[in-house]
């Protein structure tokens, strides 16, 4: 495992350097075009000799969906169809009405060794579990706070604000945070969502130990999930002033036969005035959470504890159907 | 490089007085320590600090905090009053007569005619839907300015206005106040403790108040507001050294978390300097002249909190554990159901929505 994750550090390391060199001519070329002072005059280092992760960053992968290895599939939610293969299956009511827009990319996964999660047998019972009722059970559908690592890899930017002996990142989903301690504090009084992180570099490379979790968050859209007992230990190494690669070990003894690694790369939103725009997720799923609480429903029936939300969707008839085609 | 960490450098004592990126260093948790009422008391006039007496004055009326041990004689009323002393613990009352300095009489300016306008719209509203209940039969202060009768035929139209406080209605979640929903922070925050972290071309601002209701906030040192038609909870806020002074600006507000009545054309101008090794000064303009008709400041020392203690609650889990408001709309259709059945009161005759103010004598 420390094989791969070695070489494959290597050998992404030396392809970030070539892309990294290309984004660094093309950002001189702009900036002589009228970049923003900030934009052209950020250093690579802090002036106490460590490296500058200040910036807006965004992980570019699908590890949001699964960290594991998986095939695209039509539907984030699906229905057996047709034929009654696993890999046949359709789109479900949930997300049917939007098409090609609403399925869930493939991915070679993040999980280091053989791409597995090594799960404790009865543990891949409640993995597996979650990803069957995922719409029931995702704590991220109901905006909940997203968790470390969970949140370094979701598709929205964050923000990361390096100081004298804080680090603190701030995601643009639920509007969630996490300060990095490089010095001594006391930890939180209670069990977290984001954890308690204390940070220390290690040459160029920042470690953060982080603990304290309470074991509500997840790990990704297909169900991976640990307990209380979840501690992390995150690796962020400068692969070029534009990109982190970023490690994570996972040690969770009673939900895992051993400790397992993530890894990928985190790239730097390089646009000019890049911002993460906070996305206010508290509200957005008030509908979702509480809707059927409504003293009038909207679009809703009911088979015993099931709710069925009446989808809308405009098909034109007969041979009005080339309008698809024409629009 | 020398130069720089001679800057650095800690004092036994004392803060470092510029960060890393040499800018002056405001990091680290602060709070104001001291509980200052927005608006001075019209007969103290333009005088800007409270006597010894005063202060000591104001504490003794908050100690004996007339209702704090008040039974109402009725269930439903002392539960809804069941914040003790541990809920309501006050700060000691501090220098200031006021939190606003500006205009000199510490008062917040006069509202413009379209927000009274709007006030008026949002009590007549409100006081509809009490009307038929003990509340305003027994003309307690939460009717005030409405009267008795029998319940509204306009009570289930759409509210005409965005609503963010609570109602005697519960037909959904936004009937709610933003408090009910988990989502009362609002910037400016004047109560909360607050951990400033300083990197070179942002600063991040994380509050902890509200009862787990904060909230995070990016400065960026560089760029500009977004387009206009991106409207955050927050604002977009962007900011900038005058000398010792970080000076943030922030617009963009969105429409549906305003801050006394203002929304989405406030702009907010904030003004920090740290005064010494545990005092930042901070000052805020706050203009919208949708709403008053003038700008206002309001100036606080906020002091320094030991940061090893690390007593800052920067995770808000007010959403994550918010069973209250499922129970509350669940608690309303049962309300509902027993009416419809003739086994319940109408909810209408209910007051659901002033506590223990409803009755409470003056």
């Amino acid at each position: 495992m420390q094989k791969w994750l070695k070489s494959s550090t290597v050998v992404t390391a030396l392809v970030a350097t070539i892309v990294g060199a290309v984004i660094s001519l093309v950002v001189t070329r702009t900036t002589s075009q009228g970049q923003t002072q900030a934009e052209s005059s950020r250093s690579t280092e802090t002036p106490d000799g460590h490296p500058n992760f200040n910036g807006v960053w965004q992980a570019l992968n699908e590890a949001h969906w699964d960290l594991e290895a998986h095939e695209p599939r039509p539907g984030m939610v699906m229905q057996e169809g047709v034929y009654p293969y696993e890999f046949a299956k359709v789109p479900a009511a949930p997300v049917m009405a939007l098409g090609a827009a609403a399925g869930v990319p493939g991915s070679i996964g993040v999980v280091g060794g053989d791409g597995l999660i090594p799960y404790k047998p009865e543990s891949l019972l409640v993995k597996q579990e979650n990803g069957a009722n995922w719409i029931d059970r995702d704590p991220e559908l109901k905006c909940y706070l997203p968790g470390i690592p969970r949140a370094m890899y979701m598709p929205y930017p964050f923000q990361i604000v390096q100081g004298n002996d804080k680090i603190q990142m701030t995601f643009g989903f639920s509007n969630a945070a996490r300060v990095i301690h490089l010095n001594d504090v006391t930890g939180p009084p209670d069990y977290t969502f984001m954890g308690h992180s204390v940070g220390r570099w290690e040459g160029d490379t920042l470690v953060v130990d982080v603990d304290y979790f309470n074991g509500k968050t997840w790990f990704d859209r297909a169900g991976n999930f640990h307990s209380e007992s979840l501690k992390l230990t995150e690796r962020f190494s400068p692969l070029s002033s534009d990109a982190i690669w970023y490690e994570v070990t996972i040690t969770d003894s009673e939900t895992f036969t051993r400790p397992w690694t993530i890894a990928m790369p985190l790239y730097r939103r390089l646009e000019p005035s890049a911002t993460v725009i906070d996305y206010p997720c508290i509200e957005f799923s008030e509908e979702f959470m509480y809707g059927h609480l409504r003293r009038e429903q909207l679009v809703k029936r009911w088979e015993g504890e099931t709710i069925i939300v009446d989808i809308t969707r405009k098909v034109p008839s007969g041979d009005l159907l080339h309008d698809w085609y024409r629009r | 490089m020398v130069l720089l960490q001679f800057n650095v450098v800690s004092i036994e004592g004392q803060a470092p007085s510029t960060t890393i990126w040499s800018h002056p260093d405001l990091g680290g948790i602060w709070l104001d320590v001291y509980d200052t009422p927005y608006e001075r008391a019209p007969d103290v006039g333009d005088r800007e600090f409270a006597t010894d007496e005063e202060r000591s004055a104001r504490d003794q009326s908050r100690m004996i905090n007339p209702g704090r041990n008040k039974r109402e004689g009725h269930q439903g009323r002392d539960v809804a009053g069941a914040y003790n002393a541990v809920y309501t613990s006050a700060k000691p009352a501090g220098p200031r007569t006021s939190l606003v300095i500006d205009p000199s009489d510490g008062r917040i300016p006069e509202l413009t005619p379209e927000a009274k306008r709007q006030n008026e719209i949002q009590s007549e509203w409100r006081l509809m839907l009490l009307q038929n209940t003990e509340t305003c039969e027994k003309n307690g202060p939460g009717c005030r300015g409405g009267k008795y009768g029998p319940p509204s035929p306009r009570r289930f139209d759409v509210v005409p206005f965005y609503n963010t406080s609570r109602m005697n209605r519960h037909t959904g979640p936004e009937d709610q106040s933003l408090g009910d929903r988990c989502m009362l922070g609002v910037t400016p925050d004047f109560r909360g403790h607050r951990r400033i972290v300083q990197g070179e071309d942002s600063i991040a601002i994380g509050y902890d108040t509200g009862q787990g209701q904060g909230y995070q906030r990016v400065v960026y040192l560089s760029g500009s507001h977004p387009p206009a038609q991106v409207r955050l909870r927050h604002g977009d806020s962007r900011g900038r050294w005058e000398g010792d002074t970080l000076v943030i600006e922030t617009t963009n507000f969105s429409p549906k978390f305003p801050f006394r009545g203002s929304g989405a054309n406030r702009k907010l101008v904030e003004r920090y300097t740290r005064v010494d090794a545990d005092t930042l000064e901070y000052e805020i303009t706050i203009e919208d002249p949708t709403v008053w008709t003038a700008p206002w400041t309001i100036r606080q020392e906020m002091k320094r909190q030991a940061d090893e203690q690390n007593r800052i609650y920067y995770e808000p889990r007010c959403h994550e554990g918010n069973y209250g408001l499922p129970a509350l709309l669940i608690g309303a259709r049962m309300d509902d159901e027993a009416f419809e059945k003739g086994s319940g009161p109408d909810p209408f005759s209910l007051d659901t929505a002033t506590c223990i103010g409803g009755l409470a004598e003056e």
